[in-house]
């Protein structure tokens, strides 16, 4: 649990730091203080469960979440994640710290810490989950926060926005090849379970390490080739690699905290994680080992070349990397101490180089090394930084970075194979090679002649904190081996190892030296030699390629599209049509089913009912035949009206008074959005309904046969499910059985306010989120006004009934007579009173919290049709529709959760008169307090709420029926 | 008999459903949008578990008798509010597009290729 919490910090300081509140009340500098201390205290938190590990080994932790599947959220501590999480915390902490000074608008700074906070959760999530599926969930969460952070400012810089689609991609269709992998390796260590026909997905970390002959399965080549594919997209690997250096377009705190120091040492995690179980098998090691001297080799060329200083460290991180998937390649596990420390040590000095980067681009405006130059006088303490930091980079001794290089050759040296004079050459070439950049950065940066046209602006003192800090470490953690950095090693390394600032003047220290003064003499060749040398492969083009393929096929796709709505749905619905008839499945069923019933007696009962099945039919054909859309619409009231009756008919009281109810206020909503539409613009598309250019006769008759074909299947499957309805075996005679138990004599209302509560709440949130988006709709065009209304004078093409009947609506005013008004001025009342009344006694009749609302509701629109919409708002002050609204939800969810604190469940029943003892009392009003009555009360004011949005959004005048209408008036026409 | 009745005028309002909404006029189409929903309700009522003759009350279900079922009511009541809160908002698009394109008429829009 304690482990879930901690992952689960981040993610909260995200949430927090992005709600508006914390945003406005707290200044930029209080932000950084506050995600700084929470990472600082994570890394605390961290360090303290190191006694904790050395005793028990590994802590494992699970929450099931998914029981049925199998599937949990299971967290997992060893030493490795150990050593991982640390370095996300503690380098996470200082980048915090930076960052707060290196972004000077606090909008923007408080977009990137809500963001790189959320990564850091990821971040650790990966290290920690103890499950295949949830870290891989957490690692594309690290995919996705890396592209915020990269395309950061991809609104003005188009750059951005390719390098950040750039390593999506690649990481993403990584990803793809990862979970593959990573559902076969569960397979294969017996982590997938199949009980009883089900399947159990477990994918245990702990168990798939338990599976030591993984490698002889029969799958192994297939899982191990795309698990090595997801790590080497991630990890930056060539000839994947060329995402690192396009992502240098994110703010340099994201660059040194995800492009160097953690996102991409999630797949060297990875190797690392699933070492012991694979390595006895060479495809692994040489993979592993081959990519990454490559990679090694190519980073440390192409990183000498850059004339960005960015670029450089980006590929420089790239060799680094390199390096670190080929010491996790050596067999035996030989090579992983090497690995662990070079990732400290590259952590440390990386992470440091980048923030320098970063201080010197906000500092001059420029990353160009070749503008740069003689910053040591402006720029003391970054200059010893990237001293220290430079110099631990190339493996000076006795820095952090010398430590890391000297194991690393050393691993190198015990490993043997033909081809072992070929290694080394390629390892000493890249440490000469970055040996040179690290020359490069300290003397053509800091030192050599100032660049007089560089402008310059000193930054705040407190950014070098952050860039002091990590080189002090550089310096000081080779001195500190013993205390420090073997404690935490050697939790994450399987066996005994030894670790020494300094072994002596044996051949590694020899070799060591002679890397670096061949790396001195390529720095002092740098100019005559850096252009001489080409490097062919290159996957970035193979990445354009592939991309305008994609572009060509889209636009070939394109070409295809009419771009007509209409001819989307035809083709949908017509497809479904053609599947059902040319299948032959609608001919079989009918052939199959008998139509014409034996007994065709009928009661009275039947005979009403068959009268409104006729009249909704009949209504219905008026709708698609009548040439006003005013009759279309009192049609289409009709139809809800005949529906409501047959709701009475068939026993269901309550359902009908929501239907009459409903259907009223939906004719309405019709009307007065009729209003709003220009009648010659209705006229024409009236004109036009048969005889259009698209639809004379082949198109009225596919629209035709479309609808038959559907609806004849319709009726084949209503009718099968009408002779075949489920006789008293449902779930409905529990609910008859046990309303009682709820004390309420509506069963119904039992059933949306008790038994299935949780519905119902979600479903007035549903409902609301609906009228948010109309009002969403109608209030853009209230702010952009004149723009989305086009204001061209009406034309006199005014058309007879239809046209009168919509003036006088939409001229309001003209509703508005004495006798209107009075009438409206007394139904609210009314309607306020009925609403209550069917709230507190719907239990024993019929009404419930919906039909309150509506009714409510409805009375309020009369208001805004009568009076118009600016009358209307002012004589109602007290209806604010979103306050309302949220007054509602606050109610439900409050009413929702208070029974968790007494023990009952959630929406649980709880009979608050009894508890309170004021039972007799209301009783003897035949009221009944309990918590059913609340959520009534909850729904009925969400559901009036929702209304109030909807009916003011679409009655608020726009511009255009604001102006005194010229219109002629009834006499003219 | 009243089953075949029932799926008869089921079918041929989700048939006009259909239809409206494929056809060019906005506003007849969102009109046959509310048409499906309506169908719906009318399928759901029909197909109850119950051949009741009573409401559903507690009173009603002691006395003996058979009312209705109840389930399939409370799934319409919520079905018609959350159908009426869809269909304002197909609303407020017809609304939308006939202020931004000045037209009500979909074959006068093609604008989602562009």
């Amino acid at each position: 649990m304690e482990l879930a919490i901690f992952t689960a910090v981040p993610f909260c300081l995200a949430l927090l730091l992005a709600a508006p509140f914390v945003r406005t009340s707290l200044n930029k500098s209080s932000q950084t203080v506050l995600s700084t201390l929470v990472t600082a205290a994570l890394f605390a938190w961290l360090l303290s469960m190191l006694p904790r590990i050395q005793d028990a080994g590994a802590i494992s932790q699970t929450i099931m979440w998914l029981p049925s599947a199998g599937i949990s959220l299971s967290f997992y501590l060893d030493g490795l994640a150990l050593l991982f999480g640390l370095i996300i915390t503690g380098i996470g902490a200082l980048i915090f710290c930076y960052a707060g000074f290196y972004f000077d608008d606090a909008e923007e700074h408080n977009r990137f810490i809500v963001w790189l906070s959320a990564f850091a959760g990821a971040m650790l999530a990966v290290v920690l989950s103890g499950n295949v599926l949830m870290m891989f969930i957490a690692w594309e969460l690290t995919s996705i926060t890396s592209f915020i952070l990269i395309g950061f400012k991809g609104a003005e810089d188009a750059a951005a926005r390719e390098g950040a689609f750039k390593a999506l991609f690649v990481t993403g269709a990584g990803a793809l090849a990862l979970i593959i992998g990573l559902v076969m390796l569960s397979g294969a260590a017996g982590q997938i379970l199949y009980p009883e026909e089900e399947i159990r997905f477990v994918g245990d970390f702990a168990s798939i390490l338990q599976a030591k002959t993984l490698h002889q399965h029969e799958w192994y080549m297939l899982f191990a080739v795309l698990i090595l594919l997801g790590g080497f997209t991630k990890s930056a690997q060539f000839p994947f690699h060329f995402w690192l250096p396009a992502a240098m377009s994110a703010p340099t705190p994201a660059s040194a905290y995800l492009h160097s120091a953690t996102m991409v040492k999630a797949g060297i995690y990875l190797f690392a994680r699933l070492s012991p179980v694979m390595y006895p098998n060479d495809l692994w090691t040489s993979s592993l080992l081959t990519v990454g001297l490559v990679t090694m080799l190519v980073g440390a060329y192409f990183a000498v070349k850059q004339r960005d200083l960015k670029g450089l460290l980006a590929y420089s991180t790239v060799s680094k990397l390199g390096a670190i998937v080929a010491m996790i390649g050596l067999p035996n596990q030989s090579g992983l101490k090497a690995a662990f420390v070079g990732i400290i040590a590259h952590a440390f000095y990386k992470s440091a180089l980048f923030l320098v980067a970063g201080t010197i681009d906000h500092a001059t405006g420029t990353r160009s090394i070749d503008r740069l130059g003689g910053l040591r006088r402006k720029m003391p303490v970054m200059f010893w930084v990237t001293v220290i930091s430079a110099l631990s980079m190339a493996g000076t001794p006795f820095l952090l970075g010398f430590v890391a290089k000297e194991t690393l050759l050393d691993a190198m040296l015990h490993y043997t194979a033909p081809w072992t004079q070929l290694v080394m050459i390629m390892v000493i070439a890249s440490t000469a090679f970055t040996a040179m950049a690290g020359y490069m950065l300290i003397y053509d940066v800091f030192l050599g002649t100032p660049r007089k046209r560089v402008h310059f602006h000193q930054p705040a003192p407190w950014i070098r904190l952050g860039p002091a800090l990590l080189a002090f470490g550089s310096l000081c953690l080779g001195f500190l081996l013993e205390p420090v950095l073997i404690p935490v090693l050697k939790l994450a390394l399987p066996k005994s190892f030894e670790l020494h600032l300094f072994a002596g003047f044996n051949e590694v220290f020899l070799l060591s030296a002679a890397i670096l003064l061949s790396g001195l003499l390529l720095f002092l060749m740098r100019k005559s030699l850096i252009r001489r040398i080409t490097f062919p492969l290159s996957g970035d083009a193979v990445y354009r390629e592939f991309i305008s393929y994609v572009e060509w096929a889209g636009s070939a796709i394109l070409h295809t599209q009419s771009g007509f709505v209409r001819y989307y749905l035809v083709i949908i619905l017509g497809a479904v049509a053609a599947v059902l008839v040319l299948s032959g499945t609608l001919s079989d069923v009918i052939a199959g089913q008998r139509f014409f019933p034996s007994d065709l007696s009928v009661t009275i009962t039947d005979l009403a009912k068959i009268f409104m099945l006729f009249l909704t039919v009949a209504a219905g054909l008026l709708t698609v035949v009548v040439r006003e859309h005013v009759k279309a619409a009192i049609a289409y009231g009709l139809i809800g009206y005949a529906i409501g009756v047959i709701f009475l008919i068939e026993h269901a009281p309550d359902v009908a008074l929501v239907q009459l109810l409903v259907e009223t206020m939906a004719t309405v909503l019709i009307i007065i959005m009729l209003g709003r539409i220009r009648a010659d613009a209705r006229l024409k598309v009236i004109k036009n309904l048969w005889t259009g250019r698209h639809d004379y006769s082949f198109g009225l008759l596919r629209d035709l046969g479309v609808s038959i074909v559907i609806g004849l299947a319709i009726f084949v499957f209503s009718l099968i499910a009408l002779q075949n309805r489920p006789q008293r075996h449902s779930i409905a005679e529990w609910h008859l059985a046990n309303t009682k138990a709820v004390s309420t004599d509506d069963v119904v209302g039992a059933i949306v306010a008790d038994f299935r509560a949780t519905d119902t709440l979600l479903e007035i949130a549903v409902f609301t989120t609906a009228a948010l988006g109309v009002l969403t709709l109608l209030a853009r065009g209230r702010r952009r006004g004149g723009s989305l209304a086009p204001q061209k004078a009406e034309t006199g093409l005014l058309h007879e009934f239809d046209a009168t009947v919509l003036e006088e609506i939409q001229d309001a005013t003209s509703l508005s007579t004495p006798f209107t008004r009075s009438v409206s001025f007394i139904v609210l009342p009314i309607a306020i009173l009925i609403g209550v009344a069917q709230i507190l006694y719907g239990g024993s009749g019929p009404g419930d919290g919906f039909t309150a609302g509506v009714t409510i509701g409805l009375a309020v629109s009369l208001w805004y049709v009568v009076l118009g919409y600016n009358e209307a708002k002012n004589l109602l002050p007290w209806f604010q529709p979103a306050l309302i609204v949220r007054l509602g939800l606050i109610i439900a969810i409050a009413n929702a959760l208070f029974p968790l604190f007494i023990g009952r469940g959630f929406m649980g029943h709880v009979e608050f008169d009894q508890a309170l003892g004021i039972y007799d009392i209301v009783g003897f009003f035949g009221l009944h307090i309990t918590s059913s009555l609340i959520f009534e009360i909850a729904i009925a004011i969400t559901v009036m709420g929702g209304l109030g949005i909807i009916i003011e959004a679409i009655a608020y005048p726009t511009e255009r029926s604001q102006e005194p209408f010229e219109t002629p008036n009834a006499g003219q026409i | 008999m009243i089953e075949l009745l029932f799926a008869l005028s089921i079918g041929i309002l989700f048939g006009i459903g259909v239809f409206q909404l494929l056809r060019r006029d906005l506003i007849k189409a969102a009109i046959g949008f509310a048409i499906l929903f309506s169908a719906i309700n009318l399928f759901f009522v029909a197909v109850g578990a119950f051949e009741g003759e009573f409401a559903p009350y507690v009173s009603n279900v002691e006395a003996g008798r058979q009312t209705s079922d109840p389930l399939i009511q409370a799934l319409i009541l919520t079905a018609i509010v959350v159908s009426f809160g869809s269909f304002s908002l197909v609303l407020g698009f017809v609304n939308i597009i006939s202020r931004r394109y000045d037209t009500v008429d979909s074959n006068d829009i093609n604008k989602l290729k562009h």
